[in-house]
Order: C-alpha cells, then sequence, then structure tokens
C-alpha cells in the first residue's frame, strides 16, 4: 500500500502539468479516429442520403433527377420480376440457413469425436471453399453442372441415367445452386459452431453422465442449449449474407432459366446498370435493407424468447 | 468403454475423411480441368490422359486459333489485383489501428456517440451504398481506377471493433508509464500500441486479404475497362472476351487465383483459425 502511494506521487510529480500539455492530451484522440470518420462521411453517409433521397425520384445516371414520391415503391408493388426476385431470395435464404446450419452443426459435432491431428486437417478442408472467391467457386461448379460433359452428367450416364439439363431445366436450376451455396457455406458455419462447443464447460458433459445421458440426450439437453449464442450468430449473419447473394448465382446461371434463380441483389443489379434506372434500384436496395434489418432483427427475437423457455 | 469411445472416434476420423475427400471434389475437377489439353476436356474423365500446361500458357502467352492470336491480359489481372490487395490493406490496416487506439486509450467528449455511429456502419448492407457510391466515383472521374477500388473498402468498422477489443487487454499502466517519460499520443501508439496488438493486426490482415482478393461486386460495378480488371473478374469475363469457351484455360486462372489464398490460408492457419474464432464471439 505504502510503496504504491510512492509510485503515484511519482507519477504526479513526473507529469507535465502544463495547459498547453493538457490541451495536447485532450485533443489527442480525434486525429487518430477523424480519418474513419472521414471515410464514413464521404463512402457511406453521404451515399446513403443521396440513395434516399434517389429511391423517391428518377434518374438515368446522367440528366436530371426527377422526383416523382412513392411511384417507386407503388410500381415494385406491381413489378412480377420484383415479386420472383423476393421470392427466390427467400427460398434461398430460408433454405441455406436452416439445412446449412443444421449440417453444419452436425459437422462440427462429430468433427469433435476425432483425433486432434485428423480433425484440424479436416477443418481446414471444409474451409477451403470460404477462402476461395465465389466467381472460382461458380464456375467450377458450373462445369461440374454441365450438361455436355459435366461430372454429374457423366456420373448419371455411368449409371444407365438419363443426363439432365441442371441449369436449364427450370425444375432443377434453383436445387443446383442451393447444393452449390450449401457446400460452400459448410466449413465456414461449421468453424464457428466448433468454437461455440469448446466454450460449453466439461463438467456439464460429466454432469450429464452422472444422470446417465447417452450421445443423443447429451447433445439435445446439453449441447444444443448451450449452444443457442453461437446458432444465433451463424443465422443471424447466414440471414444477412444470404438476403444479398449476388456473385455466387450470377455467375452460375445469370439469373435464368426465365428468372428461376434470379435475386434481389442481381435484380438491384440489372435495374440499376443495366436498364440505368438508378431511382428504382435505389428504392429497391432500401426495401432490401429494411428486409436484412428485419430478419436479423426476427432472429434475435425467435431465438432468444427460445433460450428463455 | 474407453476402447470403445476410441474405435468410435476412429471410425468418425474414417468416415469424415472419407466425405473430406468428397467434398473437396470440385477442387480436384478444377485442377485437373486445368491440365488438360483442349481435346479432352469433354472427354468427362476426371483425370486428363495427357497433362499439358497448355492452359497456363495461354493466360500469359495467348490463345492460338487459327491464324489468330487471342491474347488474354491475365498478367495484367494479376498485377492489377496484387497492387490493390497490398495497398488497401496497408491503408485500412493503418486506419483501423489508429481508430481502435483512439476508442481504446482515451476518453473524450463525444466518444459514445462516435462509437455507437461506428457500430452501426457494420448493420448498413453494401447494397445501401452501391448506387449513390457509382455516382460519386462517377462524379469525381474515378471509373476505372485503383483509388476507386481501394478506397471505400477502407472504411471498415468491423476491424476497429475487432482491435479495440484486443487493445483494451494492453495494460494503461505502461501507456502511462511512457506518458511520464514524455511520449507523446503518437508515438505511444507507434511504439507501444501497435507491436503489442500485432496478433490481432495479424488476424484482421488475413480477413482482409481474403475479403478484397475475392471481391466481386464493388469492381464489376466500377470497373469497365479490360485492363483494370481484377483477377475475379478477369475469369468471370473469359468467356464473354474470347467469344468461345476457353473452359480449361478458366480453370487455370482459376487454379493460380486461388493458389496465394490457399498457401496463405495453410502457412498461417493456426493464427487464422484462432482470430477467426476469436473475433466471431465478441461481434
Amino acid at each position: 500500500m505504502a510503496s504504491e502511494d510512492i509510485i503515484h506521487n511519482q507519477t504526479e510529480i513526473q507529469e507535465p502539468t502544463t495547459s498547453w500539455y493538457r490541451l495536447k492530451e485532450r485533443l489527442a484522440p480525434y486525429p487518430f479516429i477523424a480519418p474513419f470518420f472521414i471515410g464514413f462521411l464521404v463512402f457511406q453517409l453521404l451515399p446513403i442520403a443521396f440513395s434516399i433521397y434517389l429511391s423517391f425520384a428518377e434518374w438515368n445516371g446522367m440528366g436530371a433527377i426527377e422526383f416523382l414520391g412513392l411511384k417507386n415503391f407503388s410500381d415494385m408493388i406491381q413489378d412480377a420480376k420484383f415479386w420472383n426476385a423476393l421470392r427466390v431470395t427467400f427460398y434461398i435464404t430460408a433454405f441455406c440457413t436452416i439445412v446449412g446450419t443444421a449440417g453444419a452443426t452436425l459437422l462440427a459435432v462429430l468433427l469433435e469425436k476425432v483425433e486432434d491431428w485428423l480433425a484440424s486437417i479436416l477443418r481446414v478442408f471444409f474451409f477451403l471453399p470460404s477462402v476461395t472467391s465465389v466467381v472460382v467457386i461458380g464456375y467450377i461448379w458450373k462445369q461440374l453442372y454441365s450438361s455436355d460433359y459435366g461430372f454429374f452428367n457423366t456420373l448419371l450416364i455411368g449409371l444407365g441415367l438419363p443426363p439432365q439439363q441442371w441449369l436449364t431445366d427450370p425444375k432443377l436450376a434453383l436445387p443446383a445452386l442451393l447444393v452449390m451455396l450449401i457446400w460452400a457455406g459448410l466449413g465456414w458455419d461449421s468453424l464457428i459452431i466448433t468454437a461455440g462447443l469448446r466454450s460449453i464447460p466439461d463438467e456439464l458433459y460429466d454432469a450429464g453422465k452422472v444422470d446417465g445421458t447417452n450421445g443423443w440426450t447429451e447433445f439435445w439437453y446439453i449441447t444444443l442449449p448451450l449452444l443457442q449464442p453461437t446458432l444465433l450468430f451463424v443465422l443471424v449473419t447466414g440471414v444477412i449474407f444470404l438476403w444479398g447473394i449476388f456473385a455466387q448465382p450470377s455467375v452460375l446461371t445469370g439469373g435464368g432459366p426465365l428468372r428461376h434463380t434470379q435475386t434481389i441483389a442481381m435484380y438491384l443489379y440489372d435495374v440499376g446498370f443495366r436498364y440505368h434506372k438508378f431511382g428504382y434500384a435505389s428504392a429497391i436496395a432500401m426495401i432490401l435493407s429494411v428486409i436484412m434489418f428485419i430478419s436479423s432483427y426476427l432472429n434475435f427475437r425467435f431465438v432468444r424468447s427460445e433460450a428463455e423457455y | 468403454m474407453n476402447r470403445r469411445r476410441k474405435i468410435l472416434g476412429y471410425g468418425m476420423g474414417g468416415f469424415l475423411f472419407l466425405f473430406a475427400m468428397l467434398y473437396l471434389f470440385p477442387y480436384v475437377w478444377m485442377t485437373s480441368m486445368s491440365f488438360k489439353p483442349d481435346g479432352e476436356i469433354f472427354s468427362g474423365r476426371v483425370f486428363p490422359e495427357h497433362p499439358t500446361l497448355e492452359q497456363y500458357q495461354r493466360l500469359f502467352y495467348g490463345y492460338q486459333f487459327k491464324d489468330v492470336t487471342l491474347t488474354l491480359p491475365y498478367a495484367t489481372y494479376y498485377k492489377n489485383t496484387i497492387i490493390v490487395t497490398v495497398t488497401s490493406m496497408v491503408l485500412v490496416l493503418f486506419f483501423d489501428t489508429m481508430a481502435a487506439y483512439g476508442f481504446a486509450k482515451f476518453n473524450f467528449r463525444g466518444k459514445k456517440i462516435l462509437f455507437w455511429t461506428m457500430i452501426g456502419t457494420m448493420l448498413l448492407p453494401v447494397y445501401s451504398t452501391l448506387i449513390p457510391s457509382f455516382w460519386l466515383f462517377s462524379v469525381l472521374n474515378w471509373i476505372n481506377t485503383y483509388r476507386a477500388l481501394i478506397l471505400p473498402g477502407v472504411v471498415d468498422a468491423y476491424g476497429i471493433f475487432l482491435l479495440k477489443q484486443y487493445m483494451e487487454t494492453i495494460p494503461n499502466e505502461l501507456l502511462d508509464a511512457a506518458k511520464v517519460d514524455g511520449a507523446g499520443a503518437f508515438q505511444r501508439f507507434w511504439k507501444i500500441v501497435v507491436p503489442l496488438s500485432r496478433p490481432a493486426i495479424a488476424t484482421l490482415a488475413i480477413f482482409r486479404f481474403l475479403f478484397i482478393w475475392n471481391d466481386y461486386l464493388w469492381p464489376l460495378v466500377i470497373i469497365r475497362d479490360d485492363t483494370m480488371y481484377t483477377l475475379t473478374l478477369g475469369i468471370a469475363n473469359m468467356q464473354l472476351r474470347q467469344g468461345m469457351i476457353v473452359w480449361g484455360s478458366q480453370m487455370a486462372a482459376s487454379v493460380l487465383a486461388t493458389l496465394p489464398v490457399l498457401i496463405l490460408v495453410l502457412v498461417m492457419q493456426k493464427q487464422f483459425l484462432r482470430g477467426l474464432t476469436a473475433g466471431a464471439f465478441k461481434a
């Protein structure tokens, strides 16, 4: 206690206390955070303000901006292509979050049962698609699905089955896309879930064993409830990512056949950068942003109430 | 009991290993297609019968089609991607560490509001700024420039948050001692905080590398001229450009685009996975 006091006193004596020094120290943090906020103003706040304005107007990118009020939004209600894109994106989001998260949980749980050295190698394998460019992934799968010589059709022919038009058959294109998306997301999700599993204290499993748990009851009554926060994180980030999905379907199918795989983000891109209707595209962007907010909010509510129960 | 579990573990290991081999099949396909001569592309076989480097040579020396040589500026795509990735990484790491230091080690007027504003930017979907950013860059006449590819990515709240969490674990006594020795705010930052934050900075560097190296949407919007293409954009446009299907070269291009990332992940595996899971939890 006494020695601490001495050190403390020394500090006070030695630190300069002129008013100039104090002012300098008080202003010191601002230059450090300034670059971020300048960037934020120029590259985010300004564009968003303009985007909100544009969503109530029409503009071809060069001429005058014509204010239209709510016309873009009322047009959207009548726009079958918009509703189609909304439906496609909803299917993708719902399927991939549910099936993807379940699959990733299963993989993570099974990987925990394997010897450490093997598990760490396998984790890297499963993680590879998460660090590969989505464009590269899209083109590999496009080849696998190719109707002329693709791997899947070669396999089917080898088994004596008729080859399929994976990417141009309206019934098959969306499922083909979903398979690719599940494949691509599995490693990432299961890695985060692995981290969640590691944070569950061993004592709980030991206590469970005393009460006679088997593999299944252990998973259902101990692992799953304690994994809730992690699963919530995976779900929320997954939902946001999937609502905005763009590159994967545009490379694999280009949105075809007949817009069966066209997502909202792809439609937004088309409207804005192909047809130069920037006002309408901004309105779609607003709706997309609102959907992303609402669905992550619902996820929070839903999973949290489950946890309380 | 113990022995039974061990056997079960080996069984599970074997099963998951087989599953992983199946899972990696698309990569096997990519690699083997890149070594196939044109005649074998449609053969349907998994492995090439007469492996060749032809597809790789084409990326750099052009595509011989009858009397015409079509060249592909693949080396330029590579150069562009490296320039953009490296510059962007250096800038973003510098600005992120600065802002994180400001938030972690100072108390100042308006800190709370500014901090939550920054956190709020993490929730902004990229689509809400896509069109007006395009407009902004057209007005500035920055379409087809490195600046346009680099600058928007420098605003990175996620990185600031990650680093701030880490920097808060650096003891304040260390900084106070430096203060007594007459070190100014920047000196304390540069000589103490940055060296001690190295693990977190490294994790963030890998994140940013992966993100920028693989980004597709922003380059697609902002780059029109094919000499300014990045790798992802170049690969995506190979078929259009050649006016014919160039599956083999496209896969060779994909292999070369994936290789640096693969090496990075393998070399920094431990650090990367640890940083990733830690980051996930704090978010």
